[in-house]
């Protein structure tokens, strides 16, 4: 048989999620981008601003989404100078979708972009494979989703406060990154608000899901 | 001390080259060309382009934007609505021209296409400013290649967005645009400018001050009453859900009526008030 798996590309194979709570959004996502079964970068950033309080999260091809997101950025900073005001979201979610949809044959990336604007507020965006644009109040996207889909189903609620928000987030995402063989590393938060945009990062010691003992005694 | 272009037409037409000079005299030829005052004639005479032509105005209200254009009958042939001035460019936008009117539909269809893609591209419906500067800058590019001549016409945008509220922009054939609470350009806009300042429509709901608007039309029309004229009337206001729509013909007409007969009688009480002091006058001289 003939080894046709000479490139392999780099994926973030990626548990990302998006959740608006009372006062703002709050983005997040692993830090595991793989590259077959390698894992290339098990710190990586996931979370791209676009503007000032305009962000997106990446999932699947690293250098599509990379790309996508760059040219995101162009457009809204063009935006943003023309208006000369804060940039809609709506504005990015659509930019982003129109390369999504419009070269979809080529590219493999699902993206969501959040932030905040001062017409709508906290809003959230997603842009699956196909191109669909879909306006949401929680967001999950990439191969580690699946498995925080009943937790999360089951745990949201709309209008949480920051903390509420920000354990929940913390909870869904360890779970993913505790089944998904390619989501993994530290979580990284991002919180937007009317105020401004705060960083962090959960490393793993203090994650709640801890590796389970070995059944042999 | 003589400049190259005086050299070259002393060299080329000999003396008489310099008997008789207009006001370009060999610096307005082409737009591309400075004259050593610093000015651009062609763009000048492009600007004279629409100091004749019909008057046309705007105001910001409290409540939304006015336009208005009067406009002379060509001819009793033409089918009435067909000589139009006024055009919606977006749902919310809508734009006013005079000067040489085929440069103007041109630029009407320019914003209707920068409109277009700039909702397919960014999602959300044009601003007036971003669509004012866009037209500013487009009419400007005609103003520096050789090739091309300037936009005769001066045109006025109005605009209702979420971003910047009710807008009002004026540009000019130079490319020149600003932003304003009430503006006028064409024949009678030194009447208008004046009336407009005098009314105040940032304390009037666009009702009010349509009304206005029509009176101060006529008034500008004033000199040429032999001529018959017409109005073109737009808004964009809480009546038409913010969107931009011509007036309504009855009440349009109902508001020409109005605005002449005040007009009549304004002009009434200024010859009484003449043949008032004309009389006091005769009084005095005659109580001697």
């Amino acid at each position: 048989m003939e080894s046709t798996d000479r490139f392999v590309p780099v994926r973030d194979g990626t548990t990302i999620m998006a959740v608006v709570y009372d006062g703002g959004v709050m983005l997040g996502a692993d830090s595991r981008t793989t590259e077959g079964s390698l894992v290339y970068n098990r710190v990586s950033d996931k979370i791209e601003p676009i503007h000032k309080r305009i962000f997106c999260l990446r999932s699947g091809n690293s250098s599509h989404t990379q790309k996508i997101a760059q040219l995101c950025r162009l457009y809204v900073s063009q935006l943003g100078s023309e208006l000369e005001q804060a940039p809609p979201v709506y504005s990015a979610a659509k930019i982003i979708q129109s390369f999504i949809y419009n070269y979809k044959s080529f590219l493999s990336a699902a993206m969501i972009c959040a932030g905040w604007d001062p017409v709508k507020g906290p809003q959230i965006y997603t842009v699956p494979l196909g191109g669909t644009l879909v306006r949401e109040k929680i967001a999950t996207g990439g191969s580690g989703s699946a498995y925080m889909s009943g937790f999360v189903d089951t745990h949201f609620k709309e209008g949480m406060t920051r903390k509420e928000c920000r354990d929940f987030m913390i909870q869904s995402i360890s779970l993913a990154m505790f089944r998904d063989s390619s989501s993994g590393g530290i979580i990284r938060l991002v919180d937007i608000t009317k105020d401004g945009v705060s960083r962090e990062y959960i490393s793993h010691d203090q994650l709640p899901l801890k590796q389970p003992l070995s059944l042999i005694h | 001390q003589m400049c190259i272009r005086d050299r070259y037409q002393r060299r080329v037409h000999g003396d008489q080259g310099f008997v008789i000079k207009m006001a370009g005299s060999g610096y307005d030829y082409d737009v591309s060309t400075l004259s050593p005052e610093g000015k651009i004639y062609q763009v000048e005479y492009a600007m004279k382009a629409t100091e004749n032509s019909s008057t046309i105005l705007g105001m910001v209200c409290k409540d939304g934007v006015l336009l208005g254009t009067e406009k002379l009958i060509v001819s009793e042939m033409m089918v009435s609505g067909s000589d139009r001035r006024v055009y919606s460019v977006t749902k919310q936008i809508g734009m006013v021209i005079t000067g040489l009117l085929p440069d103007g539909r041109c630029l009407i269809d320019r914003a209707k296409e920068e409109s277009a893609s700039f909702q397919k591209q960014y999602g959300i419906p044009i601003t007036g400013k971003v669509l004012a500067d866009r037209i500013a800058q487009f009419m400007h590019m005609n103003t520096i290649y050789l090739w091309a001549r300037p936009y005769g016409c001066n045109i006025i945008i109005a605009a209702f967005d979420e971003f910047g509220g009710p807008t009002l922009h004026l540009i000019d054939p130079s490319g020149q645009c600003f932003g304003y609470f009430g503006c006028a350009a064409g024949k009678g806009r030194q009447i208008a400018r004046n009336e407009i300042e005098k009314l105040g429509a940032k304390n009037l709901t666009c009702k009010e001050a349509a009304f206005n608007m029509a009176k101060i039309l006529h008034k500008c029309h004033e000199e040429m009453k032999e001529k018959k004229f017409e109005l073109e009337m737009s808004w964009i206001c809480p009546e038409t859900g913010m969107t931009h729509q011509m007036l309504p013909k009855d009440m349009q007409k109902e508001m020409e009526i109005r605005a002449q007969e005040t007009l009549e009688k304004e002009a009434m009480a200024d010859v009484q008030s003449q043949i008032m002091k004309n009389i006091n006058i005769c009084l005095l001289y005659t109580s001697d």
